[in-house]
């Protein structure tokens, strides 16, 4: 009679197990896609689609863009719940692409729990671009742009060289971990103050161009779209999260502008012509 | 004009190797922002405004976006991401802020509405791509599925 108990006991336990694992990958999966600033459909849609392929029959998901919850098996006895606080981090579209064929294979049943494991281990370490490349990647970035609004060549040249300032910059305090507001404001107000320098050593350039060039980096592109696909999926709290910090960003870049020209009207006394 | 949207395919990819676009999607990436860009340019030659410019690129962006996803199985995200760098409103947003500072209000205050207005005009760009059915691309999708194996 007991031992039949005990064995029963034992089977709960392993179901237990079992879904607790099925669960951690699951979330696990959903927090690196939301890291990677996947849209809140996506991240849902992935975690729901790898429980069921798993075999979780009751299960509930609620994702946030800046957290995830998630509860399988609520009345049994083999209940687990998880949740995730998952901060806004940057964007790195090839772990979604990555992720999402993962689950994919997943759901066709064609990758093990634990191959999937694995992978996403992989996932999860920092793949961080070589800094000297990200930074060239930059300055080419912003000198292209500066030509697109109608910078000469001599402006793409100082726009290219403002752009790799403001990537190491970027990568620096990403390091030491500022926040957000203030490395939008110091970096907008570094590239203004470095036009604006080159333009009163007579370079020649037009510092208009140049500046704009050098902003469009920070131009908060990626929170915007993703605002609104968000938004347009019925995700109105997770859109709205992201459109403010949109809007934020805009504001912080304008303020640092503004921050580094009036300085050097300041200076200059009212002198400079700008 | 055909220099342009070659520095506009340049300077997306450059971005987007920040984003850490997936290696085999570069070419992809880098034609949606030309595209983009080419749209744009065109909108303003035929005397079309900044805002209405922005929101035919938009639009066009985010149906290349869409279509290349579907062929290339890659979320669109991944596209749209790349190619809606090419219309984001920085001139706006430096503009506003630098008359404002000069104590221009009125030069200013028509920057920003403008700005905003830009923003609104790629937001419902976006939309209006998005809000199409996703089979019909799923079946372009399989159709340059179909088209790849003859070949092979």
């Amino acid at each position: 009679m007991s031992a039949s108990k005990d064995s029963a006991r034992g089977a709960v336990r392993r179901q237990q197990r079992k879904y607790k694992e099925i669960l951690h990958l699951a979330v696990s999966m959903g927090e690196e896609l939301l890291k990677n600033g996947a849209e809140i459909y996506r991240v849902q849609e992935t975690v729901e689609h790898v429980m069921d392929a798993l075999g979780a029959e009751d299960y509930n998901v609620f994702v946030l863009t800046n957290g995830i919850f998630a509860t399988v098996h609520e009345n049994r006895e083999d209940s687990g719940s998880m949740v995730r606080n998952v901060p806004i981090g940057s964007v790195n579209l090839e772990n979604i692409a990555g992720l999402n064929q993962l689950s994919r294979e997943i759901c066709q049943g064609s990758c093990s729990i634990k191959e999937a494991q694995r992978r996403l281990g992989q996932y999860q370490e920092a793949s961080t671009l070589p800094h000297r490349e990200s930074v060239l990647a930059c300055g080419i970035g912003s000198a292209g742009f500066c030509y697109l609004l109608g910078g000469h060549l001599l402006d793409c040249m100082m726009t290219f060289f403002l752009g790799m300032m403001l990537q190491s910059f970027l990568l620096a305090s990403e390091k030491r971990q500022v926040s957000k507001f203030l490395t939008d404001i110091l970096g907008s107000a570094m590239v203004t103050i470095g036009g604006l320098v080159l333009y009163i050593l007579n370079f020649g350039i037009q510092f208009n161009h140049v500046i704009i060039g050098g902003i469009i980096l920070l131009m908060p592109g990626v929170s915007l779209v993703t605002a609104i696909r968000d938004l347009f999926n019925g995700d109105y709290l997770s859109g709205g999260i992201r459109l403010m910090d949109a809007l934020l960003t805009g504001m912080c870049i304008a303020i640092g502008v503004g921050a580094a020209i009036k300085l050097f009207q300041l200076l200059g006394g009212g002198m400079l012509p700008i | 004009m055909i220099i342009q949207i070659i520095v506009a395919m340049g300077s997306v990819l450059a971005f987007g190797v920040l984003f850490h676009i997936p290696k085999s999607e570069y070419l992809y990436c880098a034609l949606n922002g030309g595209i983009g860009w080419a749209v744009y340019q065109i909108c303003k030659d035929y005397s079309f405004g900044p805002t209405a410019s922005s929101l035919w690129a938009a639009l066009v962006l985010t149906l290349v976006a869409r279509v290349f996803s579907a062929v290339r199985k890659m979320p669109s995200t991944v596209f749209l991401i790349a190619g809606i760098f090419s219309l984001v409103p920085g001139s706006g947003v430096y503009y506003t802020a630098y008359y404002l500072i000069m104590n221009e209000l009125h030069k200013s205050t028509e920057k920003g509405i403008e700005t905003f207005k830009i923003a609104g005009a790629i937001v419902l760009g976006i939309v209006f791509g998005l809000s199409l059915p996703q089979n019909w691309f799923n079946r372009l999708g399989r159709l340059a599925e179909r088209k790849g194996q003859k070949k092979k």
